[in-house]
């Protein structure tokens, strides 16, 4: 099936592991959990040779292990996720695999934006049935949420903080009481949520401020912040990894040389470093150099030089998709390109040569043309 | 090797066996730690191994101390640090044991100043073996550990480690120093990466956190053969794992020869009974495997002689943070250790030993009660049993789960969090979940600290503190110590002393503000000196002046001062190693900044201010300023003119309103100064490195000191001389030259103002001009008078300049101004307000003083006009008799225009003339 699928979820991707831990996992559930708390973290983090299983389950999400087991201990709790970060920092990507381990649906989703009405977090109706056959439970419709309150499984709502304050509040009622109530029928008009609700909300920490959340929604849900990665070990597996499943993904045969992924990591990790300690907003740039803005820029070289290139990856692309990739302000942007390109790149290619010669010349290039 | 533990290495050398590839090289560490082990517990003399800031040590030493009651006690510490021991029970822990050196002896020249500090709190195992051995006279403790010297021998590139920037306190954290850190019991992998992999399967965060799951929680209510198998096997496992370059590098095994030997001399000195002596000594080395190891070991290690630096021992305060800092130790790690030691002698762990009269805490155990020694028993093998069981689960305790879970909400309240009971029951329930993921029945601090960032922490912290700090806070705290007075050294001691008068407790951490109405209680004089002292003296931050100030001639009435001298303690201390008293140490700092390599003489002038200042010592001012005299004529640049010129002034007027005759020094200096000045002014015109503003103060030394050096005995034509000899190229320069030609009589004002006018006429001069006017500028403090003449300047060049030369120019004239000559714009203010008009009408009025002066013209040429003239040629005889009186031959006044060669030329060919005239015409 994955096959069908241009982006299969997490647990028809990782159906086959997930029922094999469900099988192995003899340890304690709550509530409707398909998984126990150690192995959802099992599944996400990757096994290790000394959690003694027959088969190795590969990392999903990298970042701090207390993160993870914080977050799952929170939807075994009482109170809803809120996982906040930097964009990018694959918030969406670890609420995805937590809900297929915990209930393997991790399609309940209502994504938060600016017309984002409490019909999407409630119910609404079927207008034709309503005037065919009234209002009942079979002319409503009841939205992401509310089936993962019947069926008793995770519900995730995105970018929390993009919906207005008045939506955000139908979630207080949600959370606290567990139940929604129908007025609008005489009865049958309460759906109460079942054991192994809960929900996991993203919220973007560069959006603070447009829809700040009330205190009493805060205190609903636990926060759990994802940071921007900056292990370079960390940061090169998992641009490995997610590059490998992309190329997977396009059928490319073509190498990543290591030199190059070097590079990628050092760019980004050299703008972070100028980003920190620009003085005002000019002078560094939009981008929150994530480590998916990385693979972004990977990707974006990969595809050019496969289809455009002598499919093999070089230094002079990858420059280039990184110029194209994170400017997005003109002239602000390219300024601070050229400052690092002939501040940073050019003593580099000097001192160290081999590939930062054709970066430095790539990104030249590409600031002359978007010039 | 004993037949101890032959089942325990067969079981690991199968292991090894079954589970690796090649099972040689793993096999041969596994046996390897067996036989460390079995020779670290059969050896005669007990040998305890500790690890630092671990509870578990220090129960097992308090249980031991009073089971086996040693009459000796051997310690891993420095042995010269031995006598400030007992100077412990005047503190409260956790203080420092510091040792000290400025003057080095043995050293590379610049290694300086030494320090070394080895904090000690009271959960450690060594202050249970300190407090034992000093409460009890009968029992004698040696330390047997290299000299403070010896670590500086055997690492002169040891360096402090520097605070992490994620100190949360660095205040706090700072309070060590610039000091290397030394301590019983450094027990951590040799390399990172065996580090990285324990925390990683140990699924903890970071050392401190491993060490506590899996060693420290096991061992708190281990027995104590189990104990001791433990942690020397955990110190063999280290030494056995790091990488073999780095054995060599470090000196551990010098160290541990040295602790052998400095053992044995001791034995056979003493005649101790070796099964009444206990070792206690890092677990790390008690695994060690030198031949000097052990009673029998052999005597081939030859102990170096010590430096003939002069080491300084005193105590310093210390914290929980500056320990975690200065060792590399997670955050919070040494308070948890301090809760946890508590909470197992409140528990009946074990009864601690506390020395007699040790401030703060609880109160002191009685002493040990006279019970006999137990035999010693046969070692059993209990390392097996211990690693094949899995760890007693400690049960969960509830109430204290409950209570943290409490205060935590509280104390979130209290810092602006919006936190509930709701919280706190969520902290409590994730807790147990947490705790549970990570395979533990009980939460540990750690676990609490995540759950109750899980549940509080939100977006945004409200307050300067977070959660995880709060966690820190109640699991502990930092705990900050002090030195009590009687340990303090006699410097710190006599400024106590001398500050008593203001009736304020110094030694609390706290600030305390001192209001001294000086005029009123003429007493506290005496006290507002040594604050000012101390102000010179200690770093910034240990106090401040809010009102007062001490300045040459001023004197203030009333003083208010904020004082820290006691969270500042550290700094007092180590201002003890310097001298006696606050005096010594002041003279001595003086004395070195004028002996300096480097010092200048205006450095020295300085000092001689400051020694006016601080210290009532006229002989020592005078040798000061002697000093300064010689270090002005060793100096071959000028940068310091300005400096020297300010300090010189300032001390003359000083001398000459306070005192009945100048010093001789200054004399001297006013003498050799003039001389020096004049013979340097040539070159410091023409060259480049010397800037206007030091010309304009050379000039200015020569210039407005000139009365006092002249009457001394100098010669005006050595400052003619040097002026005519200085021939400079930069505008600037060249300017202040022709001030200083106006002020020996050379020039005129109305020449200058002619150059000036010629300047602003010629388009190729006019970029230029601006930096001719910086040098006049700077010229006004040589030359006063020229002060009018700059107004006018000023007034000509925004009048006629160009906008192209002006416009960038102004900038650059205003910071100038601000920077280099702030102190004559109210001279230049002065002098315009009296040029130009005050009120608006009468602007339109106005005609510069300037403009249409009279030219003076010279008399040689000039056409007598008007009716003096006429006066004059019809009563000639007075003008005859000034003529004659000024030599001039009689019948001058036929000389007229025309008169001499030139007129007889003009006259012989009147061709030209006539041809000039008809072209006027």
């Amino acid at each position: 099936m994955t096959e069908e699928l241009l982006r299969a979820p997490a647990e028809v991707k990782y159906a086959e592991e997930l029922a094999w831990l469900e099988s192995v996992d003899d340890g304690p559930k709550p509530f409707s959990w398909r998984l126990s708390p150690k192995m959802v973290r099992l599944f996400i983090l990757g096994s290790e040779r000394a959690d003694g299983l027959d088969r190795e389950i590969g990392q999903k999400w990298f970042g701090d292990r207390s993160f993870v087991e914080r977050a799952i201990v929170t939807l075994a709790s009482d109170r809803g996720l809120l996982l906040i970060g930097d964009p990018g920092t694959g918030k969406s990507w670890l609420a995805e695999l937590l809900s297929a381990a915990i209930c393997r649906n991790s399609t309940l989703v209502v994504q938060g934006t600016a017309g984002t009405t409490e019909d999407h977090i409630k119910y609404s109706w079927n207008v034709s049935m309503v005037i065919a056959k009234g209002q009942s439970r079979d002319s409503m419709i009841p939205s992401p949420i509310m089936t993962a309150m019947e069926q008793g499984v995770i519900g995730r709502f995105e970018e929390l903080t993009r919906s207005t304050s008045d939506v955000q509040d139908a979630l207080i009622s949600i959370l606290s009481e567990k139940y929604v109530s129908i007025p609008e029928l005489d009865d049958d008009n309460i759906v109460f949520a079942k054991p192994g609700f809960s929900i996991i909300a993203t919220a973007n920490s560069r959006d603070k401020g447009v829809n700040d959340l009330s205190s009493a929604l805060k205190r609903r849900f636990n926060f759990v912040k994802i940071p921007v990665v900056s292990n370079k070990k960390s940061e090169t597996e998992i641009v490995r990894y997610r590059t490998e499943e992309l190329l997977r993904r396009h059928q490319i045969e073509l190498d990543v040389p290591p030199t190059l992924l070097d590079i990628l990591l050092q760019s980004f990790a050299d703008l972070r470093k100028a980003a920190a300690s620009a003085g005002s907003d000019d002078e560094k740039l939009e981008s929150a150099l994530s480590t998916a803005e990385q693979i972004g820029v990977l990707e974006d070289a990969i595809l050019h030089s496969q289809f455009f290139g002598d499919k093999t990856l070089r230094a002079a692309t990858l420059a280039s998709s990184l110029v194209g990739s994170l400017v997005r302000r003109q002239p602000e942007d390219l300024a601070i390109f050229n400052k690092y390109l002939h501040g940073v790149v050019e003593p580099r290619a000097k001192k160290d040569g081999g590939d930062w010669d054709g970066f430095l010349d790539g990104g030249r290039q590409a600031i002359s043309t978007l010039s | 090797m004993t037949q101890t533990f032959t089942a325990l290495r067969d079981q690991l050398l199968g292991a090894a066996e079954a589970f690796t590839e090649d099972p040689r090289s793993v096999s041969g560490i596994l046996s390897g730690i067996v036989e460390d082990v079995d020779r670290a517990l059969t050896e005669k003399l007990e040998i305890f191994p500790v690890c630092h800031h671990s509870p578990a040590s220090a129960l097992a030493m308090a249980r031991r101390l009073r089971e086996k009651r040693p009459s000796v006690i051997y310690l891993e510490l420095c042995e010269d640090l031995r006598p400030i021991l007992g100077e412990l029970r005047n503190c409260r822990l956790p203080v420092a044991l510091q040792a000290f050196a400025s003057d080095l002896d043995g050293f590379p020249p610049g290694a300086g100043p030494l320090s070394v500090v080895a904090p000690v709190t009271e959960s450690s195992a060594e202050y249970q073996a300190i407090a034992y051995a000093l409460d009890n006279p009968d029992v004698e403790l040696v330390l047997v550990d290299r000299s403070v010297d010896h670590v500086f021998q055997w690492s002169p590139e040891l360096k402090p480690e520097k605070p992490s920037a994620d100190v949360d306190d660095p205040e706090e954290a700072a309070m060590h120093g610039e000091s290397v850190g030394i301590e019983i019991g450094d027990l951590r992998p040799g390399f990172a990466e065996l580090e990285e992999h324990l925390v990683h399967h140990g699924k903890v965060r970071h050392w401190s956190e491993w060490w506590d799951q899996y060693v420290e929680q096991p061992l708190v209510d281990a027995d104590y053969d189990s104990y001791r198998q433990v942690m020397v096997l955990i110190g063999s496992l280290f030494r056995r794992l790091r990488p073999s370059d780095r054995a060599k590098e470090d000196r551990d095994e010098d160290r541990e020869r040295y602790m052998w030997t400095r053992m044995r001399q001791h034995l056979a000195s003493s005649g101790a009974d070796p099964e009444r002596v206990m070792y206690v000594c890092g677990a790390f080395h008690a695994a060690s495997r030198v031949a000097e190891f052990g009673l029998d070991g052999a005597d081939t290690f030859e102990i170096t002689d010590r430096t003939a630096t002069k080491w300084l021992y005193g105590l310093i305060p210390s914290s929980h943070s500056a320990i975690e800092a200065q060792f590399g130790l997670a955050p919070g790690s040494v308070s948890i250790a301090s809760a946890t030691w508590e909470k197992a002698v409140r528990a009946g762990a074990a009864k601690p030993f506390r020395l007699a009269g040790q401030k703060g805490g609880k109160k002191p155990a009685k002493a040990a009660k006279a019970v006999a020694p137990k035999p010693p028993e046969a070692v059993t093998d209990k390392l097996s049993g211990f690693l094949a069981a899995p760890s007693a689960l400690a049960v969960l305790d509830e109430d204290e789960l409950r209570g943290w879970c409490v205060d935590i909400v509280r104390l979130a309240r209290r810092h602006g969090y919006l936190a509930s009971t709701a919280d706190a029951i969520a902290v409590y329930e994730t807790s147990i979940l947490l705790a549970g993921m990570r395979n533990r029945s009980r939460p540990t601090p750690y676990d609490f600290q995540d759950a109750a960032v899980t549940c509080i922490e939100k977006d945004a912290v409200p307050g300067r503190r977070d959660v995880r700090r709060l966690c820190e806070i109640l699991l502990g705290g930092d705990r900050v110590g002090q030195v009590g007075y009687d340990s303090l050294p006699p410097l710190a001691r006599d400024v106590l002393d001398r500050l008593a008068p203001l009736g304020l407790d110094l030694e609390k951490r706290t600030l305390q503000r001192a209001l001294m109405d000086l005029d009123a209680k003429p007493e506290l004089r005496a006290c507002s000196r040594v604050l000012w002292m101390l102000r010179y003296l200690l770093p910034e931050g240990a106090l401040k002046p809010i009102m007062g100030s001490k300045e040459l001639g001023k004197r203030s009435i009333q003083e208010s001062w904020d004082l820290w001298i006691g969270r500042e303690q550290r700094a007092l201390i180590e201002l003890g190693y310097e001298g006696v008293t606050l005096e010594q140490v002041f003279e001595l700092r003086l004395r070195k900044s004028v002996w300096d390599a480097k010092a200048t003489a205006s450095d020295a002038l300085r000092a001689v201010e400051d020694s006016i200042l601080y210290l009532d010592n006229p002989r020592f001012t005078e040798e000061l300023g002697e000093r300064a005299v010689e270090l002005l004529s060793a100096e071959r640049t000028v940068d310091d003119a300005p400096e020297v010129l300010k300090r010189v002034r300032r001390l003359l007027a000083y001398y000459r309103a306070n005192e009945p005759a100048l010093p001789r020094w200054t004399e001297l200096f006013v003498t050799g100064g003039y001389g020096h000045y004049c013979t340097l002014l040539p070159t410091a015109f023409s060259d480049e490195d010397s800037g206007v503003r030091q010309v304009a103060a050379m000039l200015g030394f020569l210039f407005t000191l000139e009365n006092l050096a002249l009457s001394l005995g100098c010669d005006r034509a050595q400052l003619e001389l040097a002026v005519r000899q200085s021939h400079p190229e930069a505008p600037g320069k060249v300017a202040l030259l022709w001030a200083a030609h106006t002020q020996i009589g050379v020039l005129t004002i109305a020449d200058l103002r002619e150059r000036c006018a010629d300047m602003l006429s010629n388009p190729l001069v006019i970029p230029t001009f601006p930096q001719y006017l910086s040098g006049f500028i700077q010229a006004l403090d040589p030359v006063p008078p020229l002060a009018g003449f700059v107004v006018e300047l000023l007034s000509g060049a925004f009048a006629k300049l160009p906008d192209a030369v002006l416009l960038p120019w102004l900038p650059t004239l205003i910071t100038t101004l601000k920077k280099e000559a702030a102190e004559y714009i109210p001279m230049l203010a002065r002098e315009a307000g009296r040029m130009f008009p005050g009120t608006l009408p009468a602007v339109d009025a106005w005609t510069p003083p300037w403009v249409g002066r009279a030219e003076p013209v010279a008399a040689v040429g000039a056409v007598p006009a008007g009716p003096v003239a006429a006066f004059l040629a019809g009563r000639p005889e007075s003008a005859d008799a000034v003529a004659a009186l000024l030599g001039c031959p009689p019948g001058w006044r036929e000389a007229g225009p025309g008169a001499g060669a030139a007129g007889e030329l003009v006259a012989s060919h009147p061709a030209t003339v006539e041809a000039v005239a008809a072209l006027i015409a």
